[in-house]
């Protein structure tokens, strides 16, 4: 186990903040925004004790911290206030791999002009577009789950 | 009389009139659409607006840039469909428009009146201020930025740049620029900014920083909402949905690479 405290305690930390921020790009009022904080903070905590502390890969560690965000804000949204949508969503925008998205696709761009190393460039362009397919699809699917087995319960 | 007009019942022009019913009912549900809602959520507050309001029946279509409503009362029906403009996102509008959907779901409120608060909450729904957005922004994106193994010298830059960038995208969107446009323009100046910075800062993670400027350009409500959608049974607006996606990340990295290319040409290696 690589983890430390202090490690888990900064991507908690930093995981609250990114998901503040894009809470009030969503306009959240400010009175729900500790709710976007709890979210991003629980995200976050999940994903770095899976990857680090348990050794998962990303995209298992992914889904499990879009699962727990998922089933803990079906629990808390009546008391938050604010639509499930959102507040899965801002909590898991941090897990979002945006840099494996921008690295895809500009390994793309520089297919188009790589005269030495095509196949090594095309391998890594690859690679990283499935680590975002996957990765986003562990999230959706984490978030979906616990929303699709409560309307199954409701509707019986 | 023939067999097939023996099924239908009669006329007795007692019900209420069903052209406002469908469009109040059709406005509600362009509003959260444009509000950044799931075809589910969709559907459950146009059902919630039209029954609430008289109608027997409601069945919707929910496409990209358009829905169409059927409702009926009694023997009667009609069929309506309605434009739906730019998809953003915006929770309060969301949260707002589901209170008042309660309220008509109660028989609180008569036609006009809810089409008065539509158009009031339309207009009076308060947003937060440019600027506190643009910190806002700028924080999340250094948070992301730390995610990303950027270094405490990058961190600073990656907020100045990514709060620009906000700035810069919110000029943009009041002045109409097509979203694809707007998103490259945006990547080209956070990541070419957030670069700049992050060199002159002595930063020795400037391709980290560069990426974690523009993050505020994840689209991440659309790309749940496709996913969600597809699950719940709309594969149409779920891949409409996805490809809007796919193009914005396309311009957005499009805009990155612009930026790189530009610091390369001044010498400075990412």
């Amino acid at each position: 186990m690589n983890l430390t405290l202090a490690f888990l305690l900064h991507q908690t930390l930093c995981g609250a903040l990114a998901a503040v921020g894009f809470g009030m790009l969503f306009n959240i009022g400010f009175r729900s925004l500790p709710w976007c904080a709890v979210s991003g903070a629980l995200a976050l905590a999940v994903r770095t004790y899976c990857l680090d502390g348990l050794g998962w890969n990303l995209e298992a560690a992914s889904f499990a911290a879009a699962l727990t965000v998922g089933a803990a804000v079906q629990v808390l949204r009546a008391r938050a206030d604010i639509s499930q949508n959102a507040l899965d969503v801002v909590g898991c925008i941090p897990m979002v791999p945006g840099s494996f998205a921008a690295k895809a696709i500009l390994a793309m761009f520089a297919l188009t002009s790589t005269t030495t190393d095509a196949s090594e460039t095309l391998i890594t362009a690859v690679q990283f577009a499935l680590r975002v397919t996957f990765t986003i699809g562990a999230i959706g699917t984490g978030l979906a789950i616990p929303t699709l087995l409560l309307r199954v319960r409701v509707s019986r | 009389m023939d067999a097939i007009d023996s099924l239908i019942p009669e006329d007795t022009g007692s019900t209420p009139a069903l052209e406002p019913i469908a469009m109040v009912a059709l406005d509600a549900g362009r509003m959260l659409m444009e509000a950044g809602a799931s075809a589910n959520s969709i559907d459950a507050i146009v059902s919630k607006f039209a029954r609430g309001l008289g109608a027997d029946r409601v069945d919707l279509r929910i496409g990209y840039a358009s829905m169409a409503i059927t409702i009926g009362i009694g023997a009667n029906g009609i069929t309506r469909m309605r434009e739906v403009g730019h998809l953003g996102v915006n929770q309060r509008l969301d949260q707002e428009l589901w209170h008042l959907a309660e309220k008509v779901s109660r028989s609180e409120l008569t036609t006009s009146q809810t089409r008065a608060e539509l158009t009031r909450l339309a207009t009076k729904t308060p947003r937060h201020s440019a600027w506190v957005m643009a910190v806002a922004v700028g924080l999340a994106c250094a948070a992301f930025g730390r995610l990303l193994k950027v270094d405490w010298l990058g961190t600073g830059p990656v907020f100045f740049a990514a709060a620009i960038g906000q700035l810069i995208r919110r000029e943009l969107i009041t002045r109409h620029v097509n979203v694809f446009i707007c998103a490259a323009v945006v990547a080209f100046s956070g990541s070419l900014l957030g670069g700049l910075g992050a060199h002159w800062a002595g930063s020795a993670k400037i391709d980290m920083a560069m990426i974690a400027a523009i993050l505020l350009l994840v689209p991440g409500v659309p790309s749940v909402n496709a996913l969600n959608d597809i699950l719940e049974g709309h594969p149409t607006l779920g891949s409409a949905r996805a490809v809007t996606v796919a193009v914005i990340l396309i311009f957005a990295a499009a805009g990155l690479w612009l930026g790189k290319v530009l610091l390369s040409h001044w010498g400075i290696e990412t």
